[in-house]
C-alpha cells in the first residue's frame, strides 16, 4: 500500500463519480461541474504516469476549454423535456446490454493479459524532449494539426453563423 | 313438305329466340301467345307427319349434313323419322302445346313469367330435338339441354331454399347417370368409328363388337337412361324436382323429359337385344324401381310426391317392358302414360291453386263437390293410371303383363302385379282423400279457360289411346315390331287386381272400414320405411356426401395449413426480415450506432472467443 | 502500481462514455460523452507509454495530437449543432431523424 496506489485509487474514484454524475445530473451546471472534475482527475492520473506537460495540457484544454465550451452548447439549446418514447426506452435498456458485455469483454481480457514490467525504467521525459521531438519527428503532422484547428476554427464560425436570408 | 321436316324443332326455338328478346319488353299475353302459337305449329306439323307414316304410310325421308371430318371419319348431323321418332314428335309437342295453354292461367301472377315462358320453349326445343337425333352425338347434345331446361325449370323460383337445392340435385344426379352415356359414347366411337345409329346398328348385326363390349354399353347407356328416368339408384332427384313450378312437373317430370331414358333404350333397342345380360339387368331393375316407388308413394302426403313416385313407378314399367322384350308394350306405356300422368299432374295444379297453394293432402278434401270437373277428370286419369278397362292404362300395362310373363320370369310379373295393386291404391287414395269427404273450405273458385281446355283435352285421350294397340295392335305394326298378343287371363287378373286395390282404398278412405291410424300402426316398421322412402337419401347422405365432405376436410386441412402454412411462411419471411430492417432504419444516429457497436461485440467475441473459453 | 489498473480504469471511463452517446437524448450531452471516451483513449495511450513493455515518450506524443483533435471536433461539433438546433428546434438526438431513407 504506497502512496502510488493510495492516489490513484482516489483520482479513479473521483473519475468515474465524476463521469456518473456527469450522466446522471439533471441541472447543467452540475453536469458542468462533475465533467471537469473528471478531467482533472485525469489530469491527476497523468502525473501519476509522470507526464506533467500532458497534464497540464489536459487541464488547460479540457477542464479548462471544453468545460466551458459545453455550459455554452447546453446554453445556447434548450434542455431535454418530456420522457422518451417507448422504442427509445427499449433502445436505452439494449444500450446498456450490449456495453455491459462489452464492459465484461474487456475486462476479462484485460485481467487475463499476463501481468508484466517493463524492461527498463525510463525517467519522465521532460518538456524540453517533447518540444524537440514534436518540432522534428513529429513536425509534418504537428502543422497538419495546427491546418486542422484552423479548418475547424472557420467551419465552426460558418456553421454556426445565422443564415442569410 | 315432309323434306322439311327437320325444321319441327326450330319452330320453338325460334320461339325461345324471341321470347327471350321480349322477356323485358313484351307483355305477358304477347310471349305466352308467340310459344303457344309456334308449338302449336309444330304439334299441327307433327300431326302431319304422323298422318303421313301411319296412315299412308310414307317414308319420310332423314336429313343429313357433314358436320365435320376428323381424318376419315365424319360426323354428321341430320334428322330421322322413322315412326318411333315421329310417335314421340307427336307426343311432345302435343304435351308441351296444352301443357303452355295450361300455363298461361297457371302463371298469370307470376312476374318472371316471360322467362317461364321462354324455358319451356328452349325445353320443347331441347326435347324436339333429342327425339328425331340420328346420331349419339346429336343426341347427346339435346340430352344435355333438356338437363338443362329441367335444372332451370326446377330452380324457377330459385328463391325458395329448398327449389334451389332441388334443382342442383335434379342436375348432379341425372350427370351422374350422363357420365355412363358418355363414355358409352365414347366407347361407341372407338369401337366402330361412327356416332350414327344405322351404322353403329349394321356393326352390331355383323358382329363388328365383341359380345362383353356390347353388354357394357348396353349398360352405360341404361345407366344413362336410369339417370334421365329416374330408375333406382339415380330416383331420388325426380320427387325433389317436384319443387318446380306444376306445369313442369307435368311437361317435363311426367310426360317428355323422363321418358328419354325410355325413348333412348327404345331407340338402341337393338344394343340391348344383341345382350341378353343387359335386358336382365334394365328388367330386373325396371321392376325394383316399379315395386319401389309404388311402395313409397303409398305413404308420402304431398301431392305432388306421390304423383312424382308413381311416375317413377311407371318408367320403371316401361323399362321392365322393354327389358322383357316388348318394345312396342314399353313404348305403347309411354305412349299412354305421357297422357294420363300429364293430366295427373295438370288437375293436381288446378286441385293446388283451389287449395291455395296446399300441398298436404291430408289438410284437403271435399274438392269433388265443388269443382266437379276436377272430379271427373282426376277419376279419368286414376282409372287409367291403374289399370281399369277400357282406359288406356289397362291395354298398356296389360301388354307389359304379358311381355313379362313371355319372358318367364314370374318374379318379375309378380312384382308387377303387386305394383299394379299399390298403384290403384294410392292413386285412388289420394282421390278419395282430396276430392270426397268433407270439404276443408268453400271451393268456390272458378277457373278460366287456360285451364279447363287442357284438361279436357288431355282427358279425352286416355279414355281413346288404348285403342290404337285394340282390338288390332296398330302400334305395334307401325313400329314394326313382332309380338305375339295379350292372354285373355292376364288382362282380367291385372284389371282384378287395380280393382282390389280401389276397393281397399275405398274401403281405408271412403267408409272407413279399417281405419287409416290403425293400418298405420299395424304396418309399424314398414310404415316408418315407406314414409321415409327407404331412407335412400339418408344413405346417400352417409355413403357419398359425407365420406366426401370429410375427404374435401382433410385436403382442405392440407391446403390450407400445410400448403398454406408453407407458403405464408415464405412470404411473410422477407416481410418480417424488412420489418426488423424498417425497425432498424429509424434514422435516428444512435440507433445506428448501437448496432454498430453490436456488430463490434460480435467481432470482440469472435476473435477473442479461445481466450475467454480457455 | 499496474498496467492493468489504468487499463481497467479506462475501460470503465470508456464504457460510461458510450453509455452516454448510445442512450442519452440531449445532443450537446452525447457529444460530451465522446469527449470522455477521448479521455478514456488517452489514458490508455499515456498508460502504455509509461508502463507498457517498451516505455516510449511516442504515446504521450500521440495522446497530445489527439486532444488538439478532440478539442477541434468539439468545436466544429457543437457548431453544427447549434445549426441543427435552429433548423429543428430541438436538441433531442431522438428527433434527429432525416437519416430516414
Amino acid at each position: 500500500m504506497n502512496a502510488e496506489f493510495f492516489a490513484f485509487s482516489i483520482l479513479s474514484v473521483f473519475a468515474i463519480g465524476g463521469a456518473v454524475f456527469f450522466l446522471n445530473s439533471v441541472r447543467v451546471m452540475h453536469m458542468a461541474i462533475s465533467l471537469a472534475f473528471t478531467f482533472f482527475s485525469l489530469a491527476g492520473i497523468y502525473f501519476l504516469l509522470q507526464a506533467e506537460f500532458l497534464a497540464v495540457v489536459q487541464v488547460l484544454i479540457y477542464a479548462g476549454g471544453i468545460s466551458i465550451l459545453m455550459i455554452f452548447g447546453i446554453m445556447l439549446t434548450k434542455p431535454e423535456e418530456g420522457s422518451p418514447g417507448r422504442s427509445f426506452q427499449y433502445h436505452q435498456w439494449i444500450s446498456l446490454a450490449t456495453i455491459i458485455s462489452f464492459f465484461v469483454i474487456i475486462m476479462v481480457i484485460i485481467y487475463q493479459s499476463p501481468i508484466f514490467t517493463p524492461a527498463e525504467k525510463v525517467s519522465s521525459p521532460s518538456v524540453q524532449q517533447i518540444g524537440s521531438i514534436l518540432f522534428k519527428q513529429y513536425a509534418i503532422p504537428f502543422e497538419l494539426a495546427s491546418i486542422l484547428l484552423l479548418v475547424a476554427l472557420i467551419g465552426a464560425i460558418v456553421l454556426a453563423r445565422k443564415e442569410q436570408k | 313438305m315432309t323434306g322439311l321436316a327437320w325444321a319441327v324443332p326450330l319452330l320453338p326455338l325460334l320461339a325461345f329466340v324471341v321470347q327471350l328478346l321480349l322477356r323485358t319488353k313484351g307483355t305477358k299475353k304477347l310471349v305466352s301467345f308467340i310459344g303457344v302459337g309456334l308449338t302449336f305449329l309444330s304439334f299441327v306439323f307433327a300431326v302431319y307427319l304422323i298422318a303421313q307414316s301411319f296412315i299412308w304410310n310414307h317414308n319420310i325421308p332423314t336429313w343429313q349434313i357433314n358436320w365435320l371430318h376428323i381424318g376419315s371419319k365424319v360426323v354428321t348431323v341430320g334428322a330421322s323419322f322413322a315412326p318411333l321418332q315421329v310417335l314421340m314428335l307427336f307426343i311432345v309437342s302435343f304435351v308441351s302445346c296444352l301443357v303452355q295453354i295450361y300455363s298461361i292461367g297457371y302463371m298469370k301472377a307470376d312476374e318472371r313469367s316471360n322467362t317461364f315462358f321462354a324455358y319451356l320453349s328452349l325445353f320443347t326445343f331441347s326435347m324436339l330435338g333429342l327425339v328425331i337425333a340420328p346420331n349419339f352425338l346429336e343426341l347427346y347434345f339435346f340430352w344435355e339441354l333438356v338437363g338443362v331446361c329441367s335444372f332451370l325449370l326446377v330452380g324457377f323460383y330459385f328463391y325458395k331454399e329448398s327449389a334451389k337445392q332441388a334443382a342442383k340435385k335434379a342436375f348432379i344426379v341425372t350427370r351422374i347417370g350422363d357420365v355412363g352415356l358418355f363414355i358409352a359414347i365414347c366407347l361407341l366411337f372407338w369401337k366402330v368409328g361412327s356416332f350414327d345409329f344405322s351404322i353403329i346398328q349394321e356393326a352390331v348385326k355383323t358382329n363388328q363388337i365383341s359380345a362383353g363390349m356390347i353388354t357394357l354399353i348396353a349398360i352405360l347407356i341404361f345407366a344413362g337412361a336410369a339417370g334421365k328416368s329416374g330408375q333406382f339408384p339415380l330416383h331420388t332427384w325426380l320427387p325433389d324436382a317436384m319443387e318446380g313450378p306444376t306445369p313442369v312437373s307435368a311437361l317435363i317430370h311426367a310426360a317428355t323429359m323422363v321418358a328419354a331414358g325410355v325413348f333412348l333404350v327404345a331407340e338402341t333397342f337393338w344394343l340391348f337385344e344383341a345382350s341378353s345380360t343387359a335386358l336382365t339387368v334394365v328388367s330386373y331393375i325396371g321392376a325394383f324401381t316399379a315395386l319401389f316407388a309404388a311402395l313409397i308413394a303409398l305413404t308420402q302426403t304431398d301431392i305432388k310426391r306421390v304423383l312424382a313416385y308413381s311416375t317413377v313407378s311407371q318408367l320403371g314399367y316401361m323399362m321392365l317392358g322393354l327389358g322383357s322384350l316388348g318394345l312396342t308394350a314399353g313404348l305403347f306405356h309411354l305412349f299412354t302414360h305421357a297422357f294420363f300422368k300429364a293430366l295427373l299432374f295438370l288437375v293436381v295444379g288446378a286441385v293446388i291453386v283451389a287449395f291455395s297453394n296446399e300441398q298436404d293432402i291430408r289438410k284437403m278434401g271435399g274438392l269433388g263437390k265443388e269443382q266437379k270437373w276436377l272430379g271427373i277428370t282426376f277419376l279419368i286419369g286414376g282409372l287409367s293410371i291403374s289399370g281399369i278397362p277400357p282406359f288406356s292404362g289397362f291395354f298398356s300395362k296389360d301388354e307389359i303383363f304379358a311381355a313379362v310373363y313371355q319372358s318367364g320370369k314370374y318374379d318379375l310379373f309378380a312384382a308387377a302385379l303387386l305394383t299394379a295393386f299399390c298403384t290403384a291404391f294410392y292413386i285412388f287414395r289420394l282421390y278419395f282423400l282430396v276430392f270426397t269427404g268433407r270439404g276443408a273450405v268453400g271451393q268456390t273458385k272458378t277457373f278460366s279457360w287456360y285451364y279447363q281446355v287442357p284438361i279436357w283435352v288431355l282427358a279425352v285421350f286416355p279414355v281413346i289411346s288404348g285403342f290404337v294397340q285394340f282390338p288390332k295392335p296398330i302400334l305395334g305394326q307401325w313400329l314394326k315390331s313382332s309380338e305375339s298378343g295379350t292372354l285373355w287371363w292376364i288382362a282380367l287378373l291385372a284389371a282384378f287386381v287395380a280393382l282390389l286395390g280401389i276397393f281397399l282404398a275405398y274401403a281405408v278412405y271412403q267408409k272407413q272400414w279399417i281405419s287409416a291410424s290403425s293400418l298405420m300402426k299395424y304396418s309399424g316398421f314398414g310404415y316408418r320405411l315407406s314414409y321415409r322412402k327407404f331412407y335412400v337419401d339418408e344413405c346417400y347422405q352417409a355413403l357419398f356426401v359425407w365420406s366426401l365432405k370429410g375427404l374435401g376436410w382433410v385436403l382442405m386441412g392440407w391446403d390450407r395449413f400445410i400448403i398454406g402454412g408453407i407458403a405464408r411462411f415464405i412470404k411473410s419471411l422477407p416481410y418480417e426480415l424488412g420489418t426488423i430492417g424498417s425497425y432498424v432504419q429509424n434514422g435516428q444516429v444512435q440507433r445506428y450506432l448501437l448496432i454498430s457497436v453490436f456488430g463490434f461485440l460480435l467481432l470482440l467475441l469472435t476473435i477473442t472467443a479461445g481466450r475467454l473459453i480457455f | 502500481m499496474y498496467l492493468t489498473s489504468y487499463l481497467a480504469l479506462a475501460a470503465i471511463l470508456f464504457c460510461i462514455g458510450l453509455y452516454g452517446v448510445l442512450s442519452k437524448r440531449n445532443a450537446v450531452m452525447l457529444l460530451f460523452s465522446v469527449e470522455l471516451m477521448l479521455n478514456a483513449v488517452n489514458l490508455n495511450l499515456v498508460a502504455f507509454s509509461r508502463l507498457g513493455l517498451f516505455p516510449n515518450i511516442d504515446g504521450q506524443i500521440f495522446t497530445f495530437f489527439t486532444i488538439t483533435v478532440a478539442a477541434a471536433e468539439a468545436a466544429v461539433g457543437l457548431a453544427i449543432l447549434i445549426s441543427l438546433y435552429r433548423k429543428k428546434e430541438t436538441a433531442e438526438a431522438d428527433q434527429y431523424n432525416s437519416l430516414k431513407g
